[in-house]
């Protein structure tokens, strides 16, 4: 015996040049155990893979037609949810009480190492306690170096265009090495 | 900082892999190997290897140590062996061009030279594998272009053990009737597992995955890309598996046949999809104004075509034999050398400034990476490069010895000046000087490895 499926069709999102991660993680959030999620996107959705891998869903997409994509993402069994698989992260120690950004930044459209600078200069600026967002064109791995080396925490994910959101959060004094 | 995610030993895998594009150069140019000497001369099989362990493979392997942590967002795993690798390689190759010279009759020494420089390639590839597949398999999931990485890669392996079974043959350590036959028919199979399987197949990953990134287009998988490496894939097991397993058994005469034109309808879809993927992405991309290292590699990507045309043209008209030489001339100069230097001349100054500026990042004003390199200077070397190696094809097809040599030098010149702009990015010479080394920012060393002290 199997649950219906929950469907999500963000096709008129991405159609109106929206952003349909959050939707997407709210029916996540919304699937009774064992429940899987019927996807319909206009393009592979191969970051969410990755995003929704790390909770413990295993995609199954297939191609419907005029560019279309259908994808279940079915819960992979006994797999527990656990965070993405990063070992660079640092520890987002209390993380969910990092208050809202004070500053946010869309480092998208910008030459490489472009989105690096104007993220760390924008870290820089941070007062210790507080934290920033910002949108980056990919995964940034020379930027989690620096923000190791320098001594934030940050939390991250890929969003369904590819694109990386990151948070990164000033811990306060006397932790940043110079 | 040396973060970890700059790979140590990659400016010495590319200042080991310019050297030897140097010294090939040089031969070519100075009339040594192909075409005055036979295309299985010894003399034109160091010139081959030079190019293609030294400068080619050596070149990829750096990248790859570099690039593939990032395809998959992973770190690199053992990197220690990334050292041991090279040398063992450098090795490897020193013993195999000993041992054609042997061939040739320069070096007389009873000692199997090309069985030991076999061995020493073996271990130095394998040891340099190693790595990136274990790295390859802590990915998620694989990416498109970390999928043409892990084909080329296949490739590799089918290419040195080919390889090795030739060398041991050739130095008469072996003499089992299958080893002698293969040696006797697969040599081109080697060849084209060398040059379209581990070269070709790994840059066009790479590039599916370096462009978008220059051109700031948005690179979601399409349906294309993927028939793309599934053909391409199909036609190289083909080519690098199954052809010479069919020479081995003594199947080879019928097989041939039927497989060789597959596999070449396979590859002729491949690379069509590529190219379709290719110019989508450049009408997609949101920057204007297209860098040099990107125009380069679109003059790189057109020899490619270039390449494939020629083969087509000479598989129908029965002509392969005769012009095998400048048809390789074509795909190893114009598209793997020229899409390896123009991307090193993005590389390059990337990582150099990444590595000086990283950690004053966001915290003083740091030149820009266009800084490093001075573009309007640089763009007539790689137009008298390309021009060199479309000018050394021709000379080839006509069979102009004395124009070939024009045109090696002409390419050797080029490529001359654009290893000195690469030292040149390199010690930040084109920075105004007061803006070199703000405090905290420190001179990379040339390529050697800075030492972890933060």
């Amino acid at each position: 015996m199997s649950i219906p499926h929950r469907d999500l069709d963000v096709r008129p999102i991405l159609r109106a040049g929206g952003e349909p991660f959050s939707v997407i993680m709210e029916a996540v959030e919304a699937l009774t155990p064992g429940q899987s999620l019927r996807l319909l996107a206009t393009f592979k959705p191969i970051p969410l893979f990755q995003v929704l891998g790390a909770r413990g869903f295993t995609p199954s997409a297939r191609e419907i037609g005029n560019g279309d994509w259908e994808v279940i993402f079915a819960p992979s069994g006994s797999a527990e949810p656990h965070e993405m698989p990063e070992p660079q992260m640092s520890q987002p120690s209390g993380a969910d009480a990092w208050p809202p950004p004070t500053i946010e930044l869309d480092n998208r459209d910008l030459d490489p190492p472009e989105p690096l600078v104007r993220t760390l200069e924008g870290v820089e600026q941070l007062p210790p306690g507080e934290t920033l967002v910002a949108l980056l064109p990919r995964e940034p791995l020379f930027l989690f170096d620096e923000l190791k080396a320098r001594g934030y925490s940050w939390r991250g994910s890929l969003e369904l265009d590819g694109s990386y959101r990151i948070v990164i959060h000033a811990d306060g004094p006397g932790k940043k090495s110079p | 900082m040396l973060g970890a995610s700059i790979s140590r030993w990659t400016m010495a895998y590319f200042a080991a892999a310019l050297l030897c594009l140097l010294a090939a150069l040089t031969a070519m140019a100075a009339g040594y190997g192909y075409p005055l000497a036979g295309l299985r001369a010894p003399e034109t099989l160091v010139v081959v290897h030079l190019g293609a362990i030294g400068w080619l493979s050596l070149l990829m392997l750096g990248a790859l140590f570099q690039f593939v942590p990032v395809l998959v967002g992973q770190p690199l795993r053992n990197p220690a062996l990334v050292l041991p690798a090279l040398l063992s390689l450098l090795m490897g190759l020193s013993l195999l061009l000993g041992g054609f010279l042997r061939l040739a009759g320069v070096v007389e020494i009873e000692f199997p030279l090309l069985a030991l420089g076999g061995a020493f390639l073996i271990v130095g590839f394998a040891t340099a594998m190693w790595p990136l597949t274990r790295t390859i398999l802590d990915a998620p999931l694989l990416t498109l272009p970390t999928r043409f990485v892990v084909t080329g890669l296949a490739c590799l392996v089918g290419t040195f053990l080919m390889g090795i079974s030739f060398s041991c043959v050739l130095s008469g350590v072996a003499a089992a009737p299958a080893l002698v036959e293969l040696h006797t028919h697969a040599v081109p199979y080697h060849a084209l597992a060398g040059f379209g399987g581990w070269l070709t197949c790994t840059a066009i990953g790479v590039s599916y995955r370096l462009l978008p990134m220059f051109m700031l287009s948005p690179d979601t998988e399409r349906a294309s890309g993927r028939i793309a490496w599934w053909s391409l894939s199909a036609a190289l097991l083909l080519v690098v598996a199954v052809m010479p397993l069919m020479i081995m058994f003594g199947a080879m005469a019928g097989a041939a046949a039927v497989v060789v034109p597959l596999a070449g309808a396979l590859a002729i879809t491949a690379l069509s999809l590529y190219g379709l993927d290719m110019v989508h992405l450049y009408r997609t991309r949101k920057r204007r104004r297209i860098e040099l290292n990107v125009k380069a590699a679109g003059s790189a990507i057109l020899a490619l075509y270039g390449g494939a045309f020629l083969f087509v043209i000479a598989a129908l008209r029965g002509t392969l034999d005769v012009h095998a030489g400048a048809i390789t001339y074509l795909v190893a100069l114009g598209w793997l050398s020229g899409l390896g230097l123009s991307q090193l001349y993005k590389i390059v100054p990337f990582l150099t400034w990444l590595e000086c500026y990283g950690p004053v990042m966001g915290r003083k004003p740091t030149p820009r990476v266009q800084d490093l390199v001075v573009e309007r200077r640089d763009g007539p070397w790689f137009i008298l490069y390309f021009a060199g190696v479309v000018a050394g094809t021709g000379a080839l097809l006509g069979e102009i010895p004395g124009l070939f040599r024009a045109a090696a030098a002409a390419t050797l010149i080029a490529v001359i000046a654009i290893v000195t702009e690469l030292v040149l990015a390199r010690r930040l010479h084109n920075v105004a000087p007061g803006a070199r080394l703000p405090e905290g920012a420190r001179l990379p060393r040339l390529f050697l490895p800075a030492e972890i002290d933060r």
